[in-house]
């Protein structure tokens, strides 16, 4: 229970005290008038008594009697309420009244009690309740089987402006008279038949003549005697001193309570004179006056404040009538309680023993012991009176009641107890009820304590009461006064369940009685030794429920807020939804918007578990609740807890929302929000960005670069401000969680930012903010859009948007998404609020150092916050004719437009790609345009520039050679070319103007590997104008091409055995030797629907050394046709180049192109895009080979270190440059593509580079080789390779040969020996001089050898020893020497050579020719 | 048979919380709500007799008009079997200790121990 203003003694004292009644002559009710009250009004603030008084009791002791208070009050003569338990309908109200006008003060006290986890706010007294229980004290109807409240006295009040006073006073002593005894009247009732009448003389001093008051005064002295009478002057201020005067007002206090109290408010309904009976009034009357009544003091508090009391009245005044009670309270009403107490004393005393018995023995007599009157079914009822007024068995009570007024609470406690005795065994259950309860009230008051509170007693009494006698009120008052004493006692816990039984019963009557119990045993239950925090809540909230269904918002909304304490953020969501909920209604209805505002929020913020239904009621409730509050107050728009914003997921896009096709024309891809960002893909970005940064600085990337960001999220580095720039819009990706499970519609959203001008240049203009509108029950997103119009600082700080939950009139299920509206003003059907909501975004978790990696703290993000600087050029890159499939090493021409949509001229038009050999612009070098500019006038034309073959020429009978310089197509020099796949882009000016487009043609070559490739390309251009913030902006597209399998081509080269025909060769090109070059092409294709069938136009060749001579294909049919699966060979003879062309040129190294054409017109490959993307796809052949360049230098710095001797490398290098072809096939080819019914020809090239001879070399890489890359690239100091060269490569220097007749005749019968002379050319295909030794010794031993009937010998000498100098040819002439005709094998000699230095080395066995057969026929 | 069973934390949050007439979940909220004053002056008060010889099963905690609220065990093994199945959830590497339990075994076995709604 909380605490009390006054202690529990003062608060019994003050529950029960000497009633005095008033009765006023009409002239004497005047003179109170003029201080606006009546006269017992008068008197009641001084009706406490400040001094002690005295008095004996039976025995003559003397009793102390303190701090007395009297009761004064009118007569009343109409019952203000039914004898019945229940109290009626008008003190009802008159208590609500009460308790809702007593609110807790504004920041009032609040005491903190710690419990386990919990720190609660409690206001610490409850003042509603003390006024609850005053009121309702005070208004307790006077019992018959009680007398406390009765009157005990009787005040006749004459004024002394009366004509004749004294026959005023007699007339109202009959009046009094008639009143107790006539019997007309049940109320009021008084205590002893011989009221106490007391005289009073009222005078008034303004007006009246002191000297008659006074006369009169002695005149009443006489007839009353000094002690029954007493003259009080009043009003001796005079209205025109009082002005300035201040004087203390006491009845403030009092009067306000007072008025509404029963007895004056029923009063106050006939005020013209309390003497004028009215018995005709009735409870609904009554009621409708209490209303009025009720009405006015709610209207008028201050009003009657500003109406003060006591208006006429001095300090002096005041004096005289404490003066005045005090006098009669010791003078009059303490001798005649005194005396009567001695009455009673004595008729008991007289009566005792006899008594006893006699009543006992008169009541077996009359009620013959086994039918009383009193039955059991009469027991029940024992509301009815038992007791006539005057019955002896009330006499003790009466005492008792007496000696209780008057704080002998000794004596009370025996009377009671005799009392109780009396009454139990007279079964008079209502009056032994009282007299338990008084007994233990008068028990717990005496002093010192003889005695263990009773507390059993009251338990009876209130049992009793309540389940007996049906008289809840008198229940309620015992429980209210057992409760206080038990508090005082430290025994919480049965107040508590003492308080909660009185409101255990659900009728609806009870219902404020019950929430003020309540909350009382809540606070019990909080003010336990160990205090019960969750009983205490839920107590609470029981009150505040009977609070809210007795109307009282106030108190109800109270209750729940202190319970929500305990239950707040404890995972106990419904309940603390309920009382959310609960809360939130209750403010509403107070008209405190705000509170309800934050009460919805949280049930709609928490992680609901309500079902959907009553989750969309609370949104419905919170939305009509919030409406209200906006309504009130729009000056600043509220937050709004819904939809959720995950403000980490938020992402701002920095430009125009791209069109990706545009007719025929299809744009960059670049950035957008559609994507997902993706880290390895960004990285790539960085990385390209990075190269093109890089080659448009020289090589060097600047110290400040930073990667241009387009679209920045979460897992981008936010760290700086990002960059936007002047009319280009800034898009933001705000993502909405609904976290309930009903649809929520969001319409008008609009971005909310601040804007901090930086450069004054431009007019004040503002931003506009783009709207968008969704609903979900997920997570969506929501884009909007900002431009920004003006350089400066922009900050995006949050959303605007309307709210409104389903339209409930359209029927659509709670799945339903998207009821996208239009913006405006929103439809009438849903309520829809409009707030705001924050878009703070935490950075990265910083855990860097140690600080950081031991607290939580977070870095910046400035996602929100960009910069807005000056123009820049805008680059738009459109695609016509770019293909989304292409066959391996399909040749496609495309067209690029580039646009400048800025008002700033843009140059430094760069691109990079991931697949550099993937497209070329065409060389820059060769300036004409090859082809038609415009795309439509270029329809099924070549991508390749082409010349017509002469008519006459056989196809692929002569190569045309032409030279070209890889400079020409940007390769070879490190500088700004396109070194790591930067290219240059031809603009025209290299300026492209505001406005501006240029087409520029794009040739594109489908990539080797079959597959899915996915092509970057970055697009970087400058502004013409330097300075600027942004140093460079980039472009992004990203294409996807479909590589579909082609040809296949293998090429090898053989050495030719077969020595060039003299009359055609020069010596030179003896010299040089040649080389036999298969090309093996095979139709991979797969999609037979498609491809119909390849042709092979033309092979061409690329080298700096060799170049094909001409087609020896055995096949009449020189164009190459392959159909599906089918496989064709090719064979070429390639020379080794004239020295001559290579010496010329000898800084720069030039590439001879050799065009072999199978078809009828060649395709000039040295020109754009043959040559582009032959250089493109095989970059110089010393940066191809790296590994083995590293060979040569480790090992020549080795050789270096072991002495001249030592060669060993240069023998390496030396007999690895013999067998070394560098010699790159280029094979053109057309396929034929049904495409619609409609031919089409497909034109392509494959290329093959064939480095070794006798090695291998297809155009479909193998995998394997780039493994071997990595491999070198993680072992950089690779052990030396074996120090000297293989046998197999040994066995490769000498190229043998031999020449002899196919077919010999001879007459064996005339000769019998066969002599045939052979020729054997050695050609030595080194560069170095070659030891040979020639061994033609028959070893016909070796199974390879192809055995043939017969053998032959070779005359003459069988060993040479030969000497060949560099690329050297020798002919040995030889003889062999048949016996029979017959086919023989003449490959039998043996070539051994060594290099002619290596003095220390074997020579070794050189590749044997194949056999050479010879058919030797008998010539008859 | 129950019609509610709650497995409350130390801290007293609900870790688990069921009730078998769903339209009145609220009241039983607040009921085990309110018990955990009960509990913790019971455990409170043999805290201080005997720290060790702790029983866990705390009786009937306290009456209410239609119902009455348990502590822990009951001669029955209906409690016995709920501790068993609490600690097979604890025993859950992937069990969060303060977690609500979101166990469907535990669910399980505590259907079986209400009171089968009609």
């Amino acid at each position: 229970m909380a605490q009390c203003v006054q202690s529990v003694h003062e608060f019994i004292q003050d529950s029960f005290v000497p009633m005095v009644a008033v009765l006023c002559s009409e002239d004497a009710e005047k003179v109170t008038r003029k201080n606006n009250l009546n006269f017992s009004e008068l008197l009641r603030p001084f009706c406490r008594l400040t001094s002690e008084g005295h008095m004996r009791d039976p025995n003559n002791q003397v009793q102390v009697v303190k701090n007395l208070r009297i009761s004064v009050n009118n007569v009343v003569t109409r019952p203000s309420v039914p004898a019945s338990g229940t109290p009626s309908l008008a003190q009802r109200l008159l208590l609500s009244e009460v308790v809702s006008t007593c609110q807790p003060a504004e920041g009032g006290v609040a005491n903190v009690i710690t419990a386990g986890d919990y720190d609660l706010n409690i206001s610490a007294t409850t003042p509603w309740f003390e006024a609850y229980r005053e009121t309702f004290l005070q208004s307790m109807p006077a019992a018959d089987h009680e007398f406390l409240n009765h009157y005990l006295a009787c005040l006749l009040v004459v004024s002394s402006s009366e004509a004749v006073p004294v026959e005023k006073f007699l007339k109202l002593s009959q009046e009094q008279h008639r009143i107790q005894h006539s019997g007309e009247y049940t109320n009021p009732k008084w205590f002893i038949p011989n009221t106490l009448k007391y005289y009073v003389l009222l005078h008034d001093m303004s007006q009246g003549d002191e000297h008659r008051a006074d006369s009169v005064y002695e005149d009443m002295k006489q007839r009353y005697g000094a002690q029954g009478c007493y003259l009080l002057k009043v009003n001796s201020r005079t209205a025109a001193a009082g002005a300035d005067e201040q004087i203390p007002d006491p009845w403030s206090q009092y009067l306000h309570k007072s008025s509404l109290q029963n007895g004056s408010l029923v009063n106050s309904l006939d005020s013209t004179h309390p003497l004028q009976l009215d018995t005709s009034g009735d409870t609904p009357g009554s009621l409708d006056a209490l209303r009025a009544v009720a009405v006015e003091t709610k209207a008028g508090t201050a009003a009657a404040a500003a109406a003060s009391h006591g208006a006429c009245l001095t300090l002096n005044d005041h004096d005289r009538i404490r003066q005045f009670i005090q006098e009669f309270t010791f003078r009059g009403l303490l001798p005649h309680i005194e005396k009567n107490i001695r009455q009673l004393n004595d008729q008991l005393v007289s009566r005792k023993g006899l008594s006893r018995s006699l009543f006992s023995a008169t009541k077996k007599w009359f009620g013959g012991g086994k039918v009383p009157e009193k039955s059991i079914a009469e027991l029940k009822n024992t509301s009815g009176l038992l007791y006539p007024p005057e019955a002896p068995e009330l006499q003790i009570r009466k005492m008792a009641d007496l000696c209780f007024l008057v704080q002998h609470y000794e004596l009370a406690y025996s009377c009671y107890h005799t009392a109780k005795k009396d009454f139990l065994s007279d079964q008079a259950m209502l009056y032994a009820a009282g007299a338990l309860e008084m007994a233990a009230v008068s028990a717990f008051l005496q002093g010192g304590a003889p005695r263990p509170y009773p507390a059993h007693y009251m338990d009876t009494a209130i049992q009793t009461y309540r389940d007996v006698c049906k008289n809840m009120h008198l229940a309620e008052r015992c429980a209210l006064l057992s409760a206080e004493i038990l508090k005082s006692q430290a025994k919480f816990s049965d107040a508590a369940t003492l308080l909660i039984k009185m409101t255990s019963e659900v009728s609806g009557d009870c219902d404020l009685r019950s929430a003020l119990l309540l909350e009382q045993a809540a606070h019990c239950f909080i003010n336990m030794r160990n205090p019960m925090v969750r009983k205490f809540a839920f107590h609470m909230i029981l009150a505040g429920h009977r609070f809210s269904k007795a109307g009282q918002k106030r108190h109800a909304l109270r209750c729940y807020c202190q319970a929500m304490q305990v239950y707040k953020g404890k995972g106990w969501s419904l309940a603390e939804d309920h009382i959310n909920f609960t809360i939130g209604r209750q403010s509403f209805t107070l008209r405190q918007p705000e509170n309800a505002v934050s009460a919805f929020r949280h049930i709609l913020t928490n992680e609901s578990q309500q079902a959907s239904s009553q989750q969309a009621a609370f949104l419905r409730e919170y939305l009509y609740v919030y409406k209200n509050v906006t309504g009130v107050c729009d000056v600043a728009l509220p937050q709004l807890p819904l939809p959720y914003i995950n403000s980490s997921a938020t992402r701002v896009y920095f430009g125009h929302e791209r069109r990706l096709a545009e007719g025929e024309k299809q744009a960059a891809t670049h950035v957008s929000l559609d994507q997902e960002f993706d880290r390895d893909l960004a990285a790539m970005w960085r990385d390209l960005e990075e190269q093109v940064v890089a080659s448009a600085n020289r090589g060097v990337v600047p110290a400040t670069f930073q990667a241009t960001q387009c679209c920045l999220n979460s897992q981008t580095d936010n760290l700086r401000f990002p960059l936007a720039v002047v009319e280009e819009p800034i898009i933001v990706e705000v993502v909405f969680r609904n976290p309930l499970k009903v649809p929520l519609v969001l319409s008008d959203v609009s971005l909310l930012w601040k804007f901090t001008l930086k450069d004054f240049s431009r007019p004040q203009d503002a931003a506009v903010g783009d709207a968008l509108a969704f609903s979900n029950e997920k997570e969506t997103l929501a884009r909007l859009k900002l431009l920004p119009h003006q350089t400066g600082q922009l900050n995006i700080l949050g959303l605007v948007y309307n709210l409104a939950s389903t339209p409930s009139t359209g029927g659509t299920t709670v799945s339903s998404s998207a009821a996208l509206k239009s913006d405006g003003p929103s439809p009438a059907d849903g309520t829809s609020v409009r707030g705001r909501q924050d878009l703070e975004i935490q950075g990265p978790r910083l855990n860097q150092t140690k600080e950081e990696k031991t607290s939580v703290s977070h870095g910046p993000d400035r996602r929100l916050d960009p910069t807005i600087t000056p123009p820049m050029p805008l680059l738009e890159v459109f695609f016509l004719q770019f293909p989304t499939a292409l066959l391996c090493g399909e040749i496609r021409k495309a067209y690029v437009e580039f646009c400048n949509v800025s008002g700033v001229p843009l140059c430094g038009l760069r691109v990079v790609s991931t697949h550099p050999d993937f497209f070329t612009f065409g060389s820059s070098s060769l300036a004409t345009p090859l082809t038609p500019l415009s795309p439509t006038s270029f329809e099924n034309c070549s991508a390749y520039k082409t010349l017509a073959t002469p008519p006459g020429a056989t196809p692929g009978s002569v190569a045309a050679v032409t030279l070209v310089s890889a400079g020409d197509f940007g390769l070879g020099e490190g500088g700004s070319g396109t070194s790591n796949g930067v290219a240059e882009i031809p603009l025209e000016d290299r300026v492209l103007k505001p406005g501006q487009s240029t087409q520029l043609p794009l040739w594109l070559r489908g990539p080797d590997h079959e597959g899915v490739h996915e092509i970057n390309f970055l697009f970087y251009y400058e502004s013409a104008v330097k300075g600027g913030k942004i140093s460079h902006r980039v472009l992004r597209h990203t294409v996807f091409i479909c590589a579909s399998r082609s040809l296949c081509v293998r090429a090898t080269a053989c050495r030719s055995n077969t020595l060039p025909e003299e009359e055609a060769e020069e010596e030179d090109e003896r010299r040089n030797g040649s080389m036999l070059v298969f090309v093996d092409v095979e139709n991979i294709n797969t999609n037979e629907a498609g491809v119909r069938e390849f042709h092979i136009a033309q092979v061409s060749s690329s080298s700096k050394q060799w170049r094909l001579h001409r087609c020896i294909n055995p096949a009449e049919d020189k164009d190459c046709k392959l159909n599906s699966r089918e496989r064709g060979k090719l064979c070429f003879r390639a020379t080794r180049c004239k020295p001559v062309q290579g010496t010329i040129m000898t800084s720069i190294e030039k590439y001879i192109f050799a065009d072999l054409s199978l078809g009828n017109e060649q395709i000039i490959s040295s020109t754009t895009p043959c040559a582009d993307f032959f250089f493109r796809r095989c970059p110089p052949s010393d940066s191809r080979r790296p590994p083995v360049a590293v060979e040569t230098q480790g090992r020549l710095s080795r050789s270096q270190g072991a002495g001249p001797g030592g060669g060993a490398e240069d023998l390496t290098s030396l007999v690895r440059k013999c067998n070394e072809v560098d010699l790159d096939i280029i094979v053109l080819w057309k396929a034929f593509v049904v495409e619609d019914n409609k031919q089409v020809i497909l034109e392509g090239q494959l290329h093959v580079a064939l480095q070794t001879i006798g090695k291998e070399a297809c155009s479909l890489t193998q995998k394997e080789e780039a493994q071997e890359m990595v491999l070198l690239k993680f072992k950089p100091e690779l052990p030396p390779p074996m120090t000297r060269p293989s046998m197999e490569q040994l066995s490769h220097l000498i190229k043998t040969n031999l020449h002899y007749p196919e077919s010999y005749r001879h007459p064996f019968i005339h000769k019998s020996l066969c002599l045939v002379p052979v020729t054997l050319t050695l050609s030595n295909c080194s560069l170095a001089q070659v030891d040979v030794i020639i061994d033609l010794r028959h070893k016909t031993t070796s199974p390879e050898s192809l055995e043939v009937h017969g053998s032959f010998t070779w005359l003459g000498q069988t060993q040479y020893k030969l000497q060949l100098r560099a690329q050297e040819v020798m002919r040995v002439p030889l003889r062999a020497c048949f016996l029979h005709a017959g086919v023989y094998n003449l490959g039998t000699p043996r070539v051994f050579a060594k290099l002619a230095d290596q003095g220390a080395m074997c020579e070794t066995s050189q590749q044997t020719a194949t056999p050479a057969l010879i058919i030797i026929i008998n010539d008859t | 048979m129950a019609v509610c069973i709650a497995v409350i934390a130390k801290e007293n949050y609900p870790l688990y919380i069921r009730s078998v007439p769903t339209q009145n979940e609220l009241k039983f909220h607040y009921t085990v709500h309110t018990s955990l004053d009960v509990v913790e002056e019971k455990i409170s008060a043999v805290g201080k007799a005997m720290a060790d010889q702790r029983e866990l099963y705390l009786g009937l905690l306290y009456p209410t008009e239609d119902y009455k609220v348990y502590g822990y065990v009951t001669n029955s093994k209906m409690f016995r079997k709920l501790h068993n199945s609490f600690t097979d959830v604890m025993c859950n590497p992937f069990y969060n200790p303060g977690d609500t339990i979101q166990s469907k075994a535990f669910d399980g076995m505590v259907s079986a121990m209400m009171v089968q709604a009609s």
